[in-house]
C-alpha cells in the first residue's frame, strides 16, 4: 500500500499586497527533491500580517498539516508565535518549524522560549528545509540535519552550520514554476544574495556574506515570466544594491527594456544611490524604473561610523539630482535611533533630505534585529531595546525614550506635509 | 519645515482672541487681478525646497469671491503645495470641500481658541463657531477619502493668557478635528512665558501620545529645555543671531541666543541637552532681565 503522503502546510504572514518570495524558494526546492516526490503534500498558506492569528491557526488546522513551516520576519514574529501556540494546543502532533532571519540567529532562545516550535532553520533554508522533510518522512532524528536548532527529547540541540548554497541556480524558480501567484505591484524578483556593505543594524551582509548571483538566463527568464504575467504592469527587486556594479546594471536594464516599452514599470528599487550618474539614471529609466529607494538613513557622523556606512552629501545629493532628471522618483530613508546620533541629527537628516525634493522622505524607527553587529554590541554602545520583536529602540545614550518617541511623530508629520502636493 | 509664502487675499476678518485684539475688523478683499500678480510672482520668485509653496491666509479665503481663479492661478504658476488658512465653515458644503480638493488644495490650516465651543466661541466672538469649524473638517476628510488624494491638515492655536489654561484641551480637540500637526503660537505680548510654558509643553505632549505633532512658536528653547525638539526655532534652523523670541534676553554671554549657527547647521549651543537646562535656570534666575517676560 502508498504511504499516505506527509502534509506540509507553508504559512506566511505577509504585508497587504505581498506573496513570500522564501515560502516559495523553500516549496520549489523541497519538491525538486527526488527523495521528497510522492512523499510530501504542499500547501501553502500567504496570507496577511493583520489577520487575527486565530482565524489564521483556524486556516492551518483546518489542512491537518503534520508539518508546518513558517516564515518569520521581526514584523510578523508576534503574530507568528500566537498561531503557533494554538496550532501547538490543538495538534500538538504536527511539527512546527520556523525560518527566517528574525529567528535563525537566535534559534535556541526561540526554541526555549516557545515550547511548541519544533525545530528552527539557521542560516539560508531551502536545503536545511528540504532535509528535515527527508528526516521526518524517515520517522525522525532531526538533529541529524545540519543548519537546525531542535528539540531532541528534552534537549535543544544546534546542529553544525549549513554552508551558503554555491549554485543558487539549483534553487528552481517559484515564479517559472507557478508557485507564487503574480500580483500587480506585488510581486518581486531577487537576482542575488548577499550584500557589499556591512551596516552594523542589517541582517543581510552580514548573515548571508558574500555575494552569490543566480546566472543572467535564470534572472532573464523569470523577469520574462513577470513581465509577460496576465494583469502585471509592475514589479520590484528585493536586491540590496540594484547598481551592483555598472556591468550589472547595464546587463539587468538590458533585459528588462523590451519590457519597460511595453509599459513594465518598476518600484522602488534599492540603488546605491552615490555611484548614481546621469548614465545610470538613463539606464533605470529606459528600463522602467519609476521609483528607486535609498539611504542616507542618516547624516550623523558617529552613527555612520557606528554603522559603516559611507555617505557623502554631496553625491548623494547628484544622484538624487540624476534620478530627478530621469524622471525616477526617490524615496530617502532615515533611522530614527542609530547609536551615535543625537535627535538633532535626525532632525539635520530629515531637512537635507527634504532640501533635495527627492519625491519621497521615509522614515522608521531602528530595530535591533537578531545576529545584527547592534544586537550584539547593544550594551556597549548604551542602546536600549526591546527584546521582544520588533525590536523597536527604545532608547540610546544619545536621545531619550521621548525624543526618541518625539522624532516619530515629527518625522511621520512630515512626511505627510511633504506627500500632500500637486 | 517645509515652508510656505503667505499670500493674505485681503485685511480684517480671522480668527483671533476678541479679548486681546477687540472685534475683528469687516473682512476687505483685495481686486482679483491684484491678488492674481501677487500669487504668480510669489510662485515665480520662490527659491524654497521643496516648494515652491503658496499659502492663501488673510481674511476667510472661502470668503473671497474669485477663490477658484486665485486657486487655478497658483496651480498654473507651478506650485507644488497649496494651502488655504480657513475657518473650515465653508467646507460645511460638500462642493466646496471637493472642489476645493479637485482644484489641487491639498493644505488646510483651521484656527481653534479653544478646547471647547464655550470657550473658542466667546474668544472668537461669534457663537456656533467651534461647531461649524468642526463640521466643515468633517465633511473635508470624507472628501479626502473619497478623492483618494493626500491631504494636510494643521491646527493654528494663537496662545493668549485667556486660553492658556486650555491648551491641552485645545490640542485633544485638534487630534479628534484629524490634525496632522498643531502650531501653537504666542500672540500676546503679555503673556508671561514662563507660566504658559507648562501648559504649553503639556499641550504637545497631547499631540505626541496622539501621534499628532505640535510645535511651539514664539518661546526661545531655554524655557522649554525638555521639549526643546517642540520648538520652531529649533526645529526650523533659522540663521541668524537671534531667534525673534530671544529678542530682548541680555544673557548673551550665555546663549548665543539661537540653536543654529551661521550655516544653519545645527547647533552648538543647544545639543548637549544639559545646557539647555543650564539656561532654563539661568533665565529664571535672571527672570527680571529677561525682556521677553515682561
Ligand atoms: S542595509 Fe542595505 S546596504 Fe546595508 S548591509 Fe543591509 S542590505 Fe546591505
Ligand atoms: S537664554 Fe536668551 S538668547 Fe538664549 S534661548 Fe533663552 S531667551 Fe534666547
Amino acid at each position: 500500500m502508498p504511504e499516505t503522503p506527509l502534509r506540509c502546510a507553508m504559512l506566511a504572514l505577509n504585508s497587504v499586497g505581498y506573496r513570500s518570495l522564501a515560502l516559495g524558494y523553500l516549496r520549489a526546492y523541497a519538491e525538486s527533491d527526488r527523495k521528497l516526490a510522492g512523499r510530501v503534500a504542499f500547501q501553502t498558506l500567504d496570507l496577511e500580517v493583520g489577520l487575527d492569528p486565530w482565524w489564521v491557526a483556524w486556516r492551518v488546522l483546518g489542512l491537518e498539516p503534520d508539518v508546518l513551516g513558517i516564515s518569520v520576519t521581526c514584523w510578523n514574529a508576534r503574530a507568528v508565535y500566537d498561531v503557533c501556540r494554538l496550532v501547538g494546543a490543538v495538534r500538538p502532533e504536527c511539527a512546527i518549524v520556523l525560518g527566517g532571519p528574525e529567528v535563525g540567529p537566535i534559534a535556541a532562545e526561540v526554541l526555549a522560549g516557545h515550547p511548541e516550535v519544533h525545530a528552527v532553520v539557521r542560516g539560508e533554508g531551502e536545503v536545511t528545509f528540504a532535509e528535515l522533510l527527508r528526516a521526518i518522512c524517515a520517522g525522525g532524528k532531526a538533529w541529524r540535519v545540519d543548519g537546525l536548532c531542535v528539540r531532541k527529547g528534552q534537549e535543544i540541540v544546534s546542529t553544525p552550520d549549513r554552508g551558503l548554497i554555491e549554485d543558487l541556480d539549483s534553487i528552481p524558480s517559484p515564479h517559472l514554476a507557478g508557485l507564487i501567484e503574480a500580483l500587480d505591484g506585488g510581486a518581486y524578483l531577487e537576482t542575488y544574495r548577499g550584500c557589499p556593505h556591512r551596516c552594523a543594524y542589517c541582517f543581510e551582509g552580514k548573515g548571508y556574506g558574500r555575494i552569490r548571483s543566480f546566472s543572467d538566463a535564470r534572472i532573464a527568464a523569470e523577469i520574462d515570466a513577470l513581465a509577460g504575467a496576465p494583469h502585471v504592469g509592475s514589479f520590484s527587486f528585493i536586491d540590496p544594491v540594484f547598481n551592483l556594479t555598472p556591468e550589472r546594471l547595464r546587463t539587468l536594464c538590458g533585459m528588462l527594456v523590451p519590457h519597460a516599452a511595453a509599459g513594465l514599470r518598476l518600484h522602488t528599487i534599492e540603488v546605491d544611490i552615490e555611484r548614481i550618474d546621469d548614465e545610470s539614471a538613463g539606464l533605470l529609466r529606459d528600463a522602467g524604473v519609476a521609483s528607486v529607494e535609498t539611504g542616507p538613513q542618516t547624516v550623523g557622523k558617529a552613527a555612520l561610523e557606528t554603522c559603516h556606512r559611507p555617505f557623502h552629501a554631496d553625491r548623494f545629493a547628484r544622484g538624487v539630482e540624476a534620478l530627478r532628471g530621469a524622471g525616477i522618483s526617490c524615496e530617502c530613508d532615515l533611522i530614527v535611533g542609530i547609536p551615535g546620533d543625537d535627535a538633532y541629527d535626525f532632525l539635520a537628516g530629515l531637512r537635507l533630505c527634504l532640501s533635495l525634493d527627492p519625491g519621497v522622505v521615509q522614515s522608521s524607527t531602528l530595530h535591533v534585529l537578531p545576529g545584527t553587529e547592534l544586537w550584539e554590541r547593544a550594551a556597549e554602545l548604551g542602546l536600549e531595546f526591546d527584546r521582544e520583536p520588533p525590536h523597536e529602540v527604545i532608547a540610546t545614550s544619545g536621545v531619550t525614550f521621548r525624543d526618541l518617541r518625539r522624532a516619530e511623530v515629527l518625522a511621520s508629520a512630515v512626511q505627510r506635509a511633504y506627500r500632500a502636493r500637486l | 519645515m517645509i515652508d510656505f509664502i503667505d499670500v493674505a487675499v485681503g485685511t480684517g476678518g480671522g480668527v483671533a482672541c476678541e479679548r486681546c485684539h477687540g472685534s475683528a475688523m469687516p473682512a476687505e478683499y483685495m481686486a482679483t487681478s491684484e491678488l492674481l500678480g501677487l500669487i504668480t510672482r510669489a510662485v515665480a520668485d520662490s527659491r524654497t525646497v521643496p516648494g515652491p509653496n503658496l499659502a492663501l491666509t488673510g481674511p476667510e479665503p472661502f470668503g473671497h469671491p474669485d477663490l477658484p481663479s486665485l486657486v487655478a492661478a497658483a496651480v498654473d504658476a507651478g506650485v507644488s503645495r497649496l494651502r488655504i488658512d480657513t475657518d473650515a465653515s465653508a467646507l460645511r458644503s460638500q462642493d466646496n470641500a471637493a472642489g476645493v480638493l479637485a482644484a489641487g488644495v491639498r493644505h488646510f490650516r483651521f484656527s481653534l481658541l479653544g478646547g471647547s465651543a464655550g470657550l473658542h466661541d466667546v474668544l472668537a466672538g461669534a457663537p456656533g463657531a467651534l461647531d461649524a469649524t468642526l463640521t466643515g473638517l468633517d465633511v473635508l476628510r470624507g472628501e479626502v477619502r473619497a478623492q483618494g488624494v493626500t491631504s494636510c491638515l494643521s491646527a493654528l492655536v494663537p496662545i493668549c493668557r485667556h486660553n492658556l489654561h486650555d491648551l491641552p484641551a485645545i490640542a485633544a480637540v485638534a487630534v479628534e478635528a484629524g490634525a496632522n500637526a498643531v502650531l501653537l503660537r504666542v500672540d500676546d505680548p503679555g503673556c508671561d512665558l514662563a507660566a504658559a510654558v507648562p501648559w504649553m509643553t503639556a499641550a504637545c505632549d497631547t499631540g505626541v501620545v496622539n501621534g499628532v505633532w505640535a510645535e511651539i512658536e514664539g518661546v526661545p528653547f531655554c524655557l522649554a529645555p525638555d521639549h526643546a525638539l517642540h520648538v520652531s526655532d529649533v526645529l526650523r534652523a533659522r540663521s541668524g543671531a537671534k531667534a525673534p523670541a530671544c529678542r530682548d534676553c541680555r544673557l548673551d554671554e550665555l546663549c548665543g541666543g539661537g540653536p543654529v549657527d551661521a550655516s544653519g547647521d545645527l547647533l552648538a549651543v543647544l545639543a548637549p541637552p544639559a545646557r539647555a537646562g543650564d539656561l532654563a535656570g539661568a533665565v529664571s534666575r535672571a527672570r527680571g532681565s529677561v525682556g521677553h517676560d515682561a
